[in-house]
């Protein structure tokens, strides 16, 4: 998009990607609509969401027909118990390398730490969990910002 | 039967959708809990392998959702769970856009987005470590998972390379 066509520069792909990231819902479809509305509008996003949409699924149909072919297959089934310990892991290390990255205050771990344990461990209804747990998380953090306003930082 | 789960998928994926903050790999664990533990549709160690083969294939990862929908009520299901969890927060993003300008001055986005990060790394650590329950079962397979969580925070290799040696590896009997 950046270097090919030009329609978007450096700076605005980051800023883009800063505000995908924000909002709910998968990155890549976010960014797509939003490409999308910058070019043609409305009309732009609904044609970038269905082009971003449509050839993954067929592609993924594909593979389950193929998948679903060979679900006898020892070879095959221990290829994909494989496949998915290795995926389990590719997603913690994207966790803990994000972890890694932004080093989050004492008061981010623990609202990291009991998003994990509630709906990782405890398996609470998610659509509970994270209203609340936002509403806490948002309001620690104005409640930091305003404190460090005038005490500054140790 | 197939037109009421089909409605099932619809509803639940829509919601989920909107609190999918930092992406699908976000509300795997919901997922998870809703189609295994409370609608049964499969098993955990199949929702594993659907994920396993969604992460191999190119494409959005929120494609784990069409593999699903494919598994519970076919091509229909396929398409409607797609387009269930990403419409909702496709309406909300074209609707922030709207007010892109403002939002980046604004300093409450600021405190939000520093409030959400570390609120979505625990949700994808979650989802990690729901993937890693359902898939590992052997001494082998939490090896793998272990090895590919080192190789995804601390190198720079590509995740398809870790994907396709763990494969071989269980393909070797590993696993």
């Amino acid at each position: 998009m950046v270097d090919e066509r030009g329609w978007l520069d450096d700076r605005e792909f980051a800023e883009l990607i800063g505000l995908c990231q924000v909002l709910p819902g998968p990155n890549v479809v976010n960014l797509s609509v939003i490409i999308g509305a910058r070019c043609q509008g409305l009309a732009g996003s609904a044609i970038a969401l269905t082009a971003i949409l449509f050839i993954p699924v067929g592609v993924m149909l594909l593979i389950a027909v193929f998948y679903a072919s060979l679900a006898h297959d020892v070879l095959a089934r221990n290829a994909i118990a494989g496949a998915s310990a290795a995926a389990a892991g590719l997603i913690l290390g994207t966790a803990l390398r994000l972890l890694i990255q932004t080093k989050p205050p004492f008061r981010g771990m623990l609202a990291g730490g009991a998003a994990f344990v509630l709906v990782g461990v405890l398996q609470w209804p998610l659509l509970w969990v994270i209203p609340a747990l936002i509403c806490i998380a948002v309001a620690a953090e104005w409640h930091a910002a305003r404190a460090t306003k005038p005490a500054d930082r140790k | 039967m197939s037109t009421s789960v089909i409605a099932e998928i619809a509803i639940r994926f829509s919601a989920l959708s909107l609190v999918a903050i930092g992406g699908i790999n976000a509300i795997l664990p919901e997922i998870h809990r809703v189609v295994v533990d409370v609608e049964g549709w499969m098993t955990s160690a199949e929702f594993a392998e659907l994920f396993a083969l969604a992460q191999l294939a190119p494409g959005p990862n929120a494609m784990i959702v069409a593999l699903i929908g494919w598994k519970v009520a076919g091509v229909a299901g396929a398409v409607v769970a797609t387009l269930a969890v990403c419409g909702p927060s496709s309406v909300a993003c074209y609707v922030a856009w709207q007010w892109a300008d403002r939002l980046q001055q604004s300093k409450l986005r600021v405190v939000i987005q520093r409030a959400l990060a570390p609120v979505a790394i625990g949700l994808i650590m979650a989802s990690g470590y729901t993937i890693a329950r359902a898939a590992d079962h052997t001494p082998g397979a939490v090896a793998l998972t272990v090895l590919a969580t080192a190789a995804l925070a601390f190198t720079r290799l590509n995740p398809m390379w870790v994907l396709l040696a763990a494969a071989a590896a269980g393909m070797g009997g590993l696993a």
